[in-house]
């Protein structure tokens, strides 16, 4: 999984060679992960502890937000950061969705 | 059928043969899916920007083509390995990955919901019943893997 992020030509290191506004981390995106009616509760409270390093409690915790509130952020960071974690639930079935956390 | 953590990044699977088989037959179906555009596969590969077509577009460019490669080489883990009767953390973290992703499948094309009183449609029993036992099958993986890492040294 680690191959499309290095593929992300927003991870280049140089911020200078690119101009793309979204680069910018003053402006961080949100990770959503939505209800579905087929990923078990305990499969994906062991997905977020696996991918994200939570605690059992947090996992869980932000397992039942999806479960009974339709949704959850379960991490934020710059957009590259974002799509990787969208990628990773992605790769594990999860429904995931990012949006930048001002809405826009 | 037993699995249970043995060791740090090892692990029993004492699953029925008929199980592993029938993993390895419905998954070497989704294998030769993946690259293709059946709706059947849609569920795997979601949306990342519902908001925005243009990025979409991009990460669909950039992702799904490694989604698809990471399924390709999870089901030939699960092939590699259908015979072993104990396995490491990453060949079980395959098992797991693919038997979701047989669940997604089946699971959106039996159109399943939360609903009470939610019935498989007339004629979809059968795989309703390959549904439920794949939910078997991951929740023991799940709970294999969710259990205390100390938890094998009391029996040691």
């Amino acid at each position: 999984m680690n191959v499309a992020s290095q593929a992300m030509p927003l991870e280049v290191a140089d911020p200078d060679l690119t101009t793309d506004e979204d680069v910018d981390t003053d402006r961080p995106w949100q990770v959503l992960v939505w209800n579905d009616p087929i990923n078990l509760m305990s499969y994906v409270t062991f997905v977020f502890q696996k991918l994200f390093g939570y605690s059992i409690e947090k996992a869980t915790s932000l397992m039942l937000d999806v479960h009974e509130k339709g949704r959850a952020i379960v991490s934020s960071g710059t957009r590259a950061e974002a799509e990787h974690d969208v990628h990773r639930l992605h790769a594990h079935g999860l429904w995931a969705t990012m949006e930048k956390t001002d809405g826009q | 059928m037993l699995i249970a953590r043995i060791a740090e990044n090892r692990f029993i699977f004492d699953v029925p043969e008929v199980l592993r088989t029938s993993v390895l037959d419905l998954a070497t179906q989704l294998d030769d899916e993946l690259d293709g555009d059946n709706d059947m596969v849609q569920r795997l590969f979601p949306t990342a920007y519902p908001d925005d077509p243009e990025k979409e577009a991009g990460y669909q460019i950039l992702a799904r083509s490694e989604l698809i490669d990471t399924r390709h080489s999870a089901i030939d883990t699960v092939r590699a390995s259908v015979k072993e009767v104990e396995v490491d953390g990453e060949t079980l973290d395959a098992w797991m990955r693919v038997v979701n992703d047989l669940r997604l499948v089946i699971g959106t094309h039996l159109d399943l919901s939360e609903d009470e009183g939610w019935e498989p449609p007339p004629g979809q029993e059968a795989s309703h019943a390959v549904y439920r036992w794949l939910s078997y099958l991951l929740q023991a993986i799940v709970e294999a893997q969710l259990a205390d890492d100390v938890d094998y040294l009391d029996d040691l």
